[in-house]
């Protein structure tokens, strides 16, 4: 539709519209939009209007909040009402018993309900999404309790007499003055929110919430960015509850419930899940809706539920839902030479491993040399119930060789990548890499050490472009931090910027240039391999571990494939490969290892397996692969 | 001694209740990963339905066993008629779509028949006959034993026995454990998901209607907002015990009404929440898939 709309002059006027609004700084749209909310309402609203405005700034400060957790890291929590609690809480006491000023107030709201986030998000992380939704319940519900059984906060009587924010000497007292202060905290929020999307943190959550094992295994720290996620959820949280507080005057715990908690979550899933103008929706609609209904009176919360499932119903996506993509992912950098191009990967390449060699030997640690040893397997064994998958296997990979792993289906040679990458830890037995053991670590913590990988089923980020799936690959190698992220310092923009960059080259690197900004899944099947290729490059790996790169592929593209696999290795990159396909097998390897019902029966040189006896029993009256054939044709 | 097996008489009795909720819960989630916030609420429906029926309707008055088989068996029908209508014109539209929106959806349901039943029968607080079944007891040593409490009892654990055997001994249940598996799976072996998705339905309001009419009768008052806390701790017990796991969901139940009695027994009702939380919270670190859940392994 919006194709067709663009055929028109209209639309076309719109686009560029939109285009010319799209380059203006995020912060200056805020602010112009806010203000000129905040002007309409204060001059043409009474206090009624104004003080439902100021809700609604309330529960779009929330919003944004839990939209944080909910929309961007994909996490559930019922019981976000608890942050909220919190803040209120220590701005109220603060106020009342120790005579702060409102402002002073604001940073510690904010640090107890981080810590507050962090504590709730600690524990969590490990379970499954579903078990989230009892367990932040209950901490919402604990909260709640707490504060009511706790005699200094006033138990079930609250806070009373809390002052109204005093700015040097000018007091804050009328909903207009609310409805200001409150559009001050929102553009805050909305901004920082806003820079986090675009930040390596938000494409860390994206990456997540599509897909948490394949984001760890390209190296997104995803336990820290979960923790990460509720606590800055809980520090919005907390500007909000204090913001409620000194407006209110008075609060006691029935001001925080579960229903809070739902009605917040509402707000977002309403407006659309992730999306900011969606919050403000989602909070407009959720505020306002209920004083629209009043004339309703008995009926009105009944009347709100219907109309509450039937636009789930009509929008499941949310009535603003959220945008990420961007059509034109390199618009405005500077062109680069084919050649250039390549040089650059190499150059960049190269500065790289140096420097990770540089870190390697500082360390204490003897790096390996081209033909040395630089992956050691140690009698792995892994074991599933009463099977074997891999069974014993020991073998050494030299830095600088393409090696391969071969064998029928089933024979574990994805299970021994798992154990390699961290992904699933071995029974027994060791795996060193560079020297070190790798067994036990973190899947991210391996990419960070330099093992790339990609899957058998390919495991792209769906809710992401091409270029996006290959920027959350060098998520290890950011240097920036939260706060920068949050700021958009223009250090955090030049760190974008390379990634941005890198990512293009990289992906012409494989040959898709031209489909960056496409989404990953409107790819050919062999073009998606290649962008999960792209993907595990960018963190600048020693090794790549490529399982079935070839599955799926016609002949021509298998042809670039090999092609590709060699330029890595000429970047100085140790592969593994496991395929089915003989003749490429053949033709790409060094080396080549057997696998049978997780048993290395074979290992030695193309022309050494070929003719191994073992292996062409393992293959023998097998249909599924070509082993047979091969050898046929060979005779 | 005493004090304490005079709480775990109480604990058991309410935790069969919560059992009864707690079951319905896993068996929808089992089947459709829906946790279905209105479950309690059914159980406020059935409560409702079972006391028009013994006071409005007046059937208090027929011969006991008659008034008793009437006030479950219609209740227990008529809510499953709500559940299917529920799934079939909030969940069904949006099962394969996003998982928050049916989420939502769950929750707005859950408001929707709260204020529906205050529409309907008002919001004060109701009374069941209270004598509807004796209220004298016996004791055993110093415990003493009402016979309310032995009936409900046995009704419930005959509710859960029956449903064990209908799970475990006909070829729908054992469609229904296939698909809490795998689902694809299971469609591929030509089970009938759409019917299974539906029996799961029916029999969740079923046992929710059963547990909301034994509250009327156990309690005596009921109260439109009444299914709000009791889905919340058959929620809760769902989940101790492994939600999807059917096992798991009665001895969780049976756990949360033995922790909820001993806190207001020893300590103050009013942290009755906090202790219930902190206890499930503390059992999902140390065993983060429930007490009788299994770790999915991940394949790829
Ligand atoms: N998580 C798991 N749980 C149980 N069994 C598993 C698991 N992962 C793999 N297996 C089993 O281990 C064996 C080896 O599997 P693996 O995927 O490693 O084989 P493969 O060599 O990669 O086969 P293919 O060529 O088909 O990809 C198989 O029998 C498989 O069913
Ligand atoms: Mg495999």
């Amino acid at each position: 539709m919006i194709a067709q709309l663009a055929e028109r002059p209209v639309g076309r006027a719109y686009a560029t519209v939109r285009d010319r609004l799209g380059r203006t700084p995020y912060w200056s749209r805020v602010i112009v939009v806010l203000v000129a909310i905040g002007a309409a309402v204060i001059s043409w609203g009474d206090d009624y209007v104004t003080a439902v405005a100021v809700s609604v700034a309330t529960y779009a400060m929330l919003g944004l909040g839990l939209n944080i957790v909910v929309g961007y890291a994909g996490l559930l929590d019922l019981g976000y009402a608890a942050f909220f609690a919190i803040g209120a809480y220590t701005s109220a006491l603060l106020m009342t018993q120790a005579h702060w000023n409102f402002f002073t107030t604001l940073p510690f709201a904010v640090l107890f309900t981080g810590t507050a986030g962090a504590i709730l998000g600690y524990p969590t992380l490990r379970l499954r999404s579903d078990y989230l939704a009892i367990v932040t319940l209950g901490f919402g519900e604990m909260t709640r309790i707490t504060f009511n059984n706790w005699e200094f906060a006033g138990g079930p009587n609250g806070v009373l007499g809390i002052p109204w924010p005093n700015f040097f000497g000018y007091e804050f007292n009328t909903q207009g003055d609310f409805f200001i202060v409150g559009l001050f905290l929102l553009a805050i929020a909305m901004i920082f929110a806003e820079h986090l999307d675009h930040s390596r943190l938000g494409r860390g959550w994206v990456a997540i919430k599509d897909d948490e094992f394949a984001a760890e295994s390209v190296g997104v720290p995803s336990l820290r960015l979960k923790l990460f996620a509720y606590v800055m959820g809980g520090m919005w949280g907390g500007l909000a509850g204090a913001f409620f507080a000194t407006r209110i005057g008075a609060i006691d715990p029935t001001s925080f419930t579960f229903q809070l908690s739902v009605l917040i979550l509402i707000v977002i899933v309403l407006g659309g899940t992730g999306s900011l103008p969606g919050v403000l929706l989602g909070a407009l609609v959720v505020v306002a809706l209920p004083e629209v209904l009043r004339e309703l009176s008995d009926v009105r919360l009944l009347v709100f539920a219907i109309l509450l499932v039937g636009m789930m119903l009509l929008r499941p996506q949310g009535l603003w839902p959220r945008i990420r993509r961007k059509p034109k992912p390199f618009y405005g950098l500077e062109e680069e030479e084919a050649e250039d191009t390549a040089a650059r990967i190499l150059r960049e390449h190269q500065v790289q491993m140096e420097a990770r060699d540089r870190r390697h030997a500082a360390a204490g640690h003897k790096v390996p040399s081209v033909g040395e040893t630089l992956l050691q397997v140690e009698g792995v064994v892994q074991q599933f119930g009463g099977l074997r998958a891999v069974d014993n296997v020991s073998f050494n990979v030299r830095r600088g060789e393409i090696f391969s792993i071969i064998g029928p289906n089933g024979g574990g040679k994805t299970t021994l990548f798992n154990c390699i990458t961290g992904v699933q830890r071995p029974k027994r037995g060791q795996v060193l890499f560079d020297g070190r053991p790798v067994v036990g670590l973190r899947p991210h913590v391996i990419v960070a050490r330099g093992i790339g990988r990609t899957f058998q089923g390919i495991r792209l980020f769906k809710n992401m472009a091409v270029f996006e799936n290959v920027m959350v690959g060098l998520y290890p190698r950011h240097r920036t931090m939260t706060w920068q992220a949050m700021l958009h310092t223009p250090g955090e923009r030049k760190d974008e910027l390379r990634t941005l960059q890198e990512s293009r080259r990289w992906l012409s690197f494989v040959g898709l240039e031209s489909v960056a900004g496409r989404l990953a899944t409107e790819l050919s099947y062999a073009d998606q391999r290649r962008v999960e290729i792209a993907r595990a490059l960018a963190a600048h790996p020693h090794l790549v571990l490529f399982d079935e790169p070839a599955a799926g592929m016609n002949p021509t593209e298998k042809l670039e494939l090999v092609a590709i696999i060699r330029k890595i290795r000429d970047l100085g990159i140790t592969v593994i490969l496991i395929d089915h396909d003989m003749s490429l097998v053949m033709r790409v390897s060094d080396r080549i290892a057997v696998l049978d019902h997780g048993i290395l029966i074979a290992l030695g040189k193309p022309a050494e397996i070929q003719n191994n006896p073992a292996v062409i029993e393992a293959y023998l009256g097998r249909e599924d692969d070509d082993m047979g054939t091969l050898t046929a044709q060979e005779a | 001694m005493g004090v304490f097996l005079q709480y775990t008489v109480i604990g058991l009795t309410v935790g069969s209740f919560y059992a009864l909720v707690a079951l319905g819960y896993t068996i929808v989630y089992g089947i459709i990963r829906l946790i279905n916030f209105a479950q309690g609420d059914l159980s406020m429906v059935g409560a409702f339905l079972g006391w028009t029926l013994l006071v409005s309707f007046g059937f208090e008055h027929l011969p006991i066993y008659l008034a008793l088989v009437i006030a479950f068996v219609v209740p227990m029908i008529g809510t499953a008629v709500v559940n299917l209508g529920i799934l079939q014109f909030a969940y069904k539209p949006l099962l394969r779509r996003s998982l928050l929106a049916i989420l939502i959806t769950a929750l707005g349901m859950s408001l929707l028949l709260q204020n529906a039943a205050e529409l309907i029968w008002g919001a004060a607080i109701e009374a069941y006959p209270p004598n509807l079944l004796p209220l004298s007891g016996f004791f055993v040593g110093p415990v003493h034993v009402t016979y309310v409490q032995i009936a409900l009892v046995t009704a419930s654990l005959l509710l859960m026995g029956g449903l064990v055997a209908f799970v475990q001994g006909t070829t729908m249940g054992t469609a229904m454990r296939a698909l809490a598996v795998d689902h694809d799976a299971a469609r591929l072996m030509g089970i009938d998901v759409d019917a299974v998705i539906r029996i799961a339905f029916v029999l969740g309001a079923m046992l929710a209607a059963a547990s909301g009419v034994m509250l009327g009768i156990y309690y005596v008052q009921i109260h439109f907002t009444m299914g709000f806390l009791l889905g919340l701790r058959a929620f809760t017990a769902a989940v101790l015990g492994g939600i999807g796991n059917i096992p798991g969901a009665m001895v969780g139940g049976l756990l949360i009404g033995l922790l909820e009695a001993y806190t207001t027994g020893y300590l103050s009702g009013t942290w009755e929440d906090v202790v219930v939380f902190g206890v499930l919270i503390t059992v999902l670190i140390v065993k983060p898939t429930g007490l009788f859940g299994e770790r999915v392994a991940e394949r790829m």
